[in-house]
């Protein structure tokens, strides 16, 4: 509580009459409606007071009051809190201020905003197409309620992304489209010199499946968790179950304390699986095939028990608005008691035969550095954060589910490389045993798993839900909506963040080293897909210059900060 | 006698290479807790690759010359050699620079196709094959070397078979450490396939071949296994040196396949090295090539 | 360290061998509660067409053919296998059965048509009440919503807000020149 005073007593005594609304409807998020003029400044001072920024969410309010509407998350980690900043703009001129100066990390959702909503940003350093083909026709917005879902413009011929100039003396590899090292279509244009790695552009969202637009106008409430899941092909259960959470919390359904644990208990496992999955191709992207192959042994245990829980391997299907579909019954808790003594031993031999080998030192330490005064200004989250000696948690700093009862550590080391997110990641996993075990005990004897909706869902409430996804954290918006679907929803996985400070991690290393590098984030395309942009940077420079993709990819000639 | 040997050298080598790669290929599944192809399945790949088309993407001569050369070039190589301790007829004729030469003629074939193909991961994979050429096969030449400065001639015969004829010396160990530590290096296994690297640059140096190209490529790549781990059976391994030419050869083959067993164990344990790593290996390995060579100048 | 760490590594995989298997000579069967292709036991369905209106995927149609007979069709050919169909059929007929090799060239292999031929209410003319409310409000309660009642009988159009307008103004747009202009 007392930092919502705070920060509301600071956001008034500075801007006064623009605060057009202050609310608290819990005790762990407050909402801010500004006047849009108060935009970048009330953004730098929620920075200053603290805050990190998460995301930011368009909306259509043509049809309501002609406006199109703007929101900008913020996390206040140390105290528990996230504040919402929200404005708007009259459809005859949606234009903003872009935070993105003062904020790198709004880069991507500024621009998305502007390709799908038409908006404009004044003081956007890099106003590029992000998420929609560079064919697509100028004037459409797909995400505005007049546009339907499945309108496909015909293509034009010949038309390709523009990517930036190369810097003088360098190639550009192209990794991508298709390349072995990504699972997904994404293109960067590595500038390479010799085997130096200058720079970095990237041009993804080309599996951009317009999943938002569609649980908009098709799906209802219930049906939006199955399509929430297959989002990611590795944390599908992440993203239904923040979406539950922020329904849940918007409509203010309570849920039994039994289906929090069971949600608690499939978000542990997949963090299980997933942090397998990334140590085996962790191991693949520096040609150790064997540590990938061994580590997915351990990892299908985790998946047999996956399927035998809830039916199959990945997608879930557990969760729905109001509790789980299926309970854990008693032979099924003693089948997970038995794989976690089982799992703890071979990860712990896996542990010892990777944590000792030189050679994997030899391809991990030193690589891909980024230090932690560039991870806070990115605001980087998940293990590459921890990786840097930032104690970033949503499981600690915004308890949800079961999470508020458990005790368990998070690891976090400060060697700022590849190196310390492999180590992260395998203690991690140790965590997620030692929570399986506390939650399997802890659980409430029996109880009801599915909350009972007795009316409908009103219409027009906002709720913001973090959840701590393997890869760091993922944040989904909710607006309530009529006709029984969400009005807006908007889902940031944690690899959007991530991505973008992909560029400084790459410059200066060698370009055998670009698989693992990219892959110490973890990428998830899918989760992301909408986008992916490598921006070149280097330590010292501080803004996306308005030639940023110049300023980034070409070492710095006396330094200095471009705006 | 000795003519046949030539073709009995050619059509072994030509035959049991694959055999050995399937052998390392089902050795580094079980490593890797799985089945594994059948040892025959390299047999099925050249096949495979053999029936089909044709495609010259460079469009330029160079491009369709280099898989010739590379498999001529090896061909050649074992030839001459003497396998089963019996010097042929060719054998008897060369000295140990000239397989030095066929051995460097089959690594600049490659990079001759891998420049021709016109491709950026092609030009990556050519310029660390070239690094990796120029850092290792010293210590291949210094090896024959070795056996030419201890049994005081240049021929193939006794350059090869200097433990037999010379007997193991401390200069002889010092060589087979540094032999068997290159050796990874010499048949491009982790920690040293570096040129082929598939995860980072796609494959390298052989990324535009495919087809019958790509299959002489591979059979030049096996064979070129083959031979550098049957040379270090016959330089430091003092077994085949019965009278029988027959047994001779079994007992070679046999050698040859412990060492790609160990190949494969080493190969399956261990990730890939970044050039520059590597570089930094062959250095050192070179010192001790030439100490090696030195002790044996100064009569140790 | 290094050697250690490698002999580990090999020891590390001595102790599970082989684990691969030679499928699909051994095959792997699904647990018990594995979500294959679902099943409808025609014995059992009353037509109330809840898997219909609760598929996510909107792979089960429903038509009425005529006063009688209501035609179920499963097309499973955008099933999901989620397995809500199963969760909410009142009379318990849709089966998750464990089959997952559902690779086929023929359509009609993973189809299921059910014919139901189904009794009129003295009162209404439709199908009849169970036990003082009908099965679609006893499903109405537990955790879902349904959208409207008249897409029990057919399903909802995918594109029911498109305005041929809009495709109009895409064809007359200034689209950018080639790369290279």
């Amino acid at each position: 509580m007392d930092a919502i005073a705070r920060i509301e007593t600071g956001l008034k005594g500075r801007f006064g009459a623009d605060i057009k609304g202050l609310s608290s409807p819990s005790p762990a998020r407050l909402f801010v409606d500004v006047d849009r003029r108060a935009l970048r400044a009330s953004s730098k001072m929620l920075i200053e007071l603290g805050g990190r920024y998460m995301v930011g969410i368009g909306y259509d309010e043509i049809a309501r009051n002609g406006t199109l509407g703007l929101i900008h998350t913020f996390a206040f980690d140390a105290d528990h809190v996230a504040v919402v900043l929200r404005t708007s703009a009259p459809a005859s001129d949606p234009t903003f201020d872009s935070i993105t100066p003062d904020i790198p990390n709004a880069g991507w959702s500024e621009r998305e905003y502007q390709d799908l909503l038409g908006m404009k940003f004044t003081g956007h350093p890099k106003p590029k197409r992000l998420i929609l083909a560079d064919d697509w026709p100028d004037g459409i917005y797909p995400l505005r309620k007049e546009v339907p879902y499945n309108l496909e413009p015909p293509a034009a011929e010949d038309v390709a992304y523009r990517l930036d100039e190369a810097p003088p003396g360098t190639t550009i590899v192209p990794v991508g489209p298709f390349h072995v090292s990504l699972h997904e279509p994404e293109h960067f244009a590595v500038y390479v010199d010799g085997e130096t790695i200058k720079g970095c552009d990237y041009r993804g969202f080309m599996t951009h499946r317009g999943i938002e637009k569609l649980c908009q106008t098709q799906v209802s409430y219930n049906e939006v968790p199955f399509v929430a899941e297959r989002i990611c092909g590795i944390c599908g259960s992440v993203h239904a179950v923040c979406y539950a959470q922020a329904v849940e919390t918007a409509a203010g359904i309570p849920i039994s304390r039994r289906a929090e644990y069971i949600r608690t208990i499939m978000l542990e496992i997949e963090r299980l699986h997933s942090h397998l999955l990334w140590l085996g191709i962790a191991g693949h992207l520096i040609g150790f095939d064997t540590v990938f192959m061994q580590a997915w042994r351990v990892r299908e245990k985790v998946m047999w028990l996956a399927e035998r829980i809830t039916g199959n391997r990945k997608t879930y299907g557990m969760v729905v608005i109001g509790g789980v579909r299926r309970d854990i019954t008693p032979e099924i808790r003693a089948e997970i008691e038995g794989l976690l003594a089982t799992l703890e031993k071979e990860v712990m031999v896996l542990k010892n035969a990777v944590i000792g080998d030189s050679a994997i030192h030899r391809r991990t330490k030193g690589v891909g550095f980024l230090s932690k005064e560039d991870t806070i200004r990115w605001s980087l989250v998940g293990p590459v954060a921890r990786a840097r000696g930032l104690r970033l948690d949503a499981r600690k700093d915004h308890p949800y589910a079961a999470y508020g009862d458990m005790t368990f550590d998070v690891p976090v080391v400060d060697s700022c490389d590849v190196w310390g997110t492999l180590v992260v990641r395998v203690l991690e996993i140790f965590e997620s045993i030692a929570i399986l075990r506390q939650a399997l005990a802890g659980m409430p004897a029996d109880g009801p798993i599915l909350t009972a909706i007795p009316e409908a869902l009103p219409p027009l409430r906002h709720a913001v839900s973090m959840v701590e996804a393997p890869r760091g954290e993922s944040v989904h918006y909710v607006i309530t909506g009529e006709e029984n679907r969400p009005e807006r929803w908007r889902v940031r996985a944690p690899t959007y963040p991530n991505l973008q400070a992909v560029p400084a991690m790459l410059l200066d290393n060698q370009f055998a080293d670009f698989p693992i590098i990219l892959g110490q984030i973890d990428p998830c395309f899918s989760c992301t897909d909408r986008v992916a942009v490598v921006d070149a940077g280097t330590g010292a420079k501080r803004v996306l210059g308005r030639a940023e993709l110049e300023g980034m990819s070409r070492k710095p000639e006396g330094g200095g900060s471009r705006s | 006698m000795s003519i046949v040997a030539i073709f009995v050298n050619v059509l072994l080598f030509l035959l049991l290479a694959p055999l050995f790669e399937g052998v390392m290929r089902r050795i580094t599944a079980r490593v890797q807790s799985r089945q594994g192809p059948p040892i025959v399945q390299p047999y099925y790949d050249l096949f495979k690759l053999l029936g089909k088309e044709r495609i010259n993407s460079a469009g330029n001569w160079a491009f369709k010359l280099a898989p010739l050369a590379a498999l001529a070039s090896i061909l050649a190589v074992v030839s001459l050699v003497p396998f089963g301790s019996r010097v042929n007829a060719l054998g008897g004729r060369v000295d140990a620079i000239t397989v030095v030469y066929l051995l460097t003629l089959g690594g600049v074939s490659v990079l001759l196709g891998a420049l021709a193909s016109r491709n950026t991961f092609a030009a990556i994979g050519a310029s660390r094959e070239m690094v990796t050429m120029v850092m290792v096969e010293p210590v291949l030449a210094m090896t024959l070397i070795l056996g030419a400065v201890r049994t005081h001639s240049l021929g193939l015969g006794p350059a090869v078979f200097s433990t037999a004829g010379a007997g193991f010396s401390l200069s002889t160990g010092v060589m087979l450490v540094a032999y068997l530590l290159a050796l990874q290096a010499f048949v491009a296994k982790q920690p040293f396939d570096i040129p082929e690297a598939e995860i980072e640059i796609l494959e390298g140096p052989f990324i535009e071949y495919s087809g019958p190209d790509y299959g002489m490529f591979r059979i030049y790549m096996m064979m070129k296994q083959m031979f550098y781990a049957w040379l270090f059976v016959a330089v430091f391994i003092p077994i085949g040196r019965t009278g029988l030419y027959p047994l001779n050869i079994l007992l070679q083959l046999l050698g040859t396949l412990v060492v790609f067993v160990v190949i494969a164990l080493v190969g399956s344990t261990n990730p890939r090295l970044r050039i520059d790593q590597a570089v930094k290996i062959y250095a050192v390995l070179i010192l001790i090539a030439l100490g090696a060579v030195g002790l044996a100048v100064a009569g140790v | 360290m290094w050697l250690a760490s490698k002999i580990k590594q090999v020891l590390m995989v001595m102790k599970p061998g082989v684990v691969t298997l030679k499928y699909p000579f051994e095959p792997r069967p699904a647990p018990e509660n594995f979500r294959g292709a679902p099943h409808w036991d025609h014995t059992k369905c009353i037509g109330c067409a809840g898997c219909a209106e609760h598929c996510p995927a909107r792979t089960i149609m429903v038509r009425d053919l005529c006063q009688e007979i209501r035609v179920l069709l499963y097309d499973g050919s955008r099933c999901t296998y989620c397995g809500r169909c199963a969760e909410v059929c009142p009379e318990k007929a849709i089966v998750m059965t464990p089959r997952f090799e559902q690779a086929t060239d023929d359509r009609n292999d993973i189809t299921e048509n059910l014919e139901l031929f189904m009794l009129t209410c003295q009162r209404c003319g439709r199908c009849y009440d169970m036990e003082t409310t009908s099965a679609i409000d006893k499903l109405g309660l537990t955790g879902y919503r349904y959208d409207s009642l008249e897409a029990r009988t057919v399903i909802r159009k995918a594109t029911d807000s498109f305005r041929p307008k809009e495709l109009e103004a895409t064809e007359r747009y200034e689209r950018p020149g080639k790369t290279g202009d």
